[in-house]
């Protein structure tokens, strides 16, 4: 997993894949999600329930907690932020 | 499964009624030791795997320490029965703050924090059953029960709340309203208070244990899985 970690194009993909998965997003492919568009609402279309599923998928893939909903906001505004949250918090050492 | 308050009365009939089915059965209680060896024993020769745990479920960090313990052994937890609960009864003009805070604290509080801690693997799993014990007091008050009421009535309220919270991802999230239960407290009454108490009921009997008990097992299984949000009222008629 550190690998992919630290190569930002790899995690991008990888969080696309996983938010498809988790998400079971019907006609949803990795290309068509564009890394800087916002996740809710307008962008990709989540809501907040679907939040809930991915802090669970990230916090079992990744062992990375988001402890509230502040930071949630932040980490989830687009794939490149959560890619750089996931970063960050790898370098914190979690 | 977990019952909180589960070594005692209501608690332990589910525990043992689960126990029955099959279910790895955890139990919760806070200080009674003596009837958690007791219920400990009995679920030993029913349940497949039981667990005794030791939790003040008021206290955010031993519910935390409660539930990790449950995970590592048992790696998931499908059903949660939020049943803990304590009556400190006085009229409002007496009731002190202490006696508010304290049944606020494990029925209500204690509630909302063994549901928060158990979510995460329930929205894992795409599955859960929560299941929140109130009372005929939340929905009709009972004089000398006001801190006790608005307890139960916020643990109706936090039941509906989480259920639309919860409702997509597999997790259903209802309550159980017991009647009258019979328990040793009924039994010691005078017989005036106990008939006029079975006036009450239309059914003209006190509960079971079981009675209640069987109500939960509906609700924890599969076929109740169109069924968020309720209220189940097992009460013999009594609302």
């Amino acid at each position: 997993m550190k690998e992919i970690v630290n190569n930002s194009e790899a995690l991008c993909e990888f969080l696309k894949k996983m938010i498809i998965e988790t998400l079971k997003l019907e006609g949803v492919t990795i290309e068509g999600i564009d890394s800087n568009v916002p996740l809710f609402r307008k962008g990709l279309g989540l809501d907040s329930i679907d939040a809930l599923e991915l802090v669970v998928a990230i916090e079992k893939i990744f062992n990375v907690i988001i402890e509230d909903e502040e930071v949630g906001k932040k980490a989830f505004a687009s794939i490149n932020a959560l890619a750089k949250f996931i970063q960050k918090k790898y370098k914190q050492g979690k | 499964m977990i019952v909180t308050g589960g070594t005692k009365g209501l608690g332990k009939a589910i525990a043992l009624s689960f126990a029955l089915e099959g279910a790895w059965v955890g139990v919760n209680y806070s200080s009674d030791d003596e009837s958690g060896s007791r219920t400990e024993a009995e679920l030993k020769g029913l349940a497949t795997k039981s667990l005794l745990l030791k939790a003040d479920v008021s206290i955010g960090s031993d519910v935390e320490m409660m539930i990790g313990r449950v995970l590592d052994e048992w790696e998931y937890v499908d059903i949660l029965v939020n049943n803990a609960g304590i009556i400190r009864d006085k009229l409002l003009m007496f009731l002190d703050e202490k006696d508010w805070d304290r049944v606020v604290e494990v029925n209500l509080k204690g509630t909302y924090l063994c549901s928060r801690a158990i979510i995460k693997t329930m929205i894992a799993r795409r599955f859960g059953r929560i299941i929140n014990i109130t009372s005929p007091s939340a929905l009709t008050g009972r004089a000398g029960q006001t801190n006790y009421s608005a307890s139960k009535g916020g643990i109706i309220s936090f039941t509906k709340s989480l259920s639309k919270e919860m409702a997509r991802l597999g997790i259903t999230v209802n309550a159980v309203c017991p009647g009258i239960v019979s328990t040793p407290m009924i039994e010691d009454l005078d017989q005036e208070t106990k008939s006029n108490l079975l006036n009450m009921i239309p059914m003209g009997r006190f509960g079971e244990p079981e009675d209640i008990a069987w109500a939960v097992l509906f609700l924890a299984s599969e076929k109740a899985g169109y069924i968020t949000g309720q209220v189940l009222a097992a009460d013999g008629g009594l609302t």
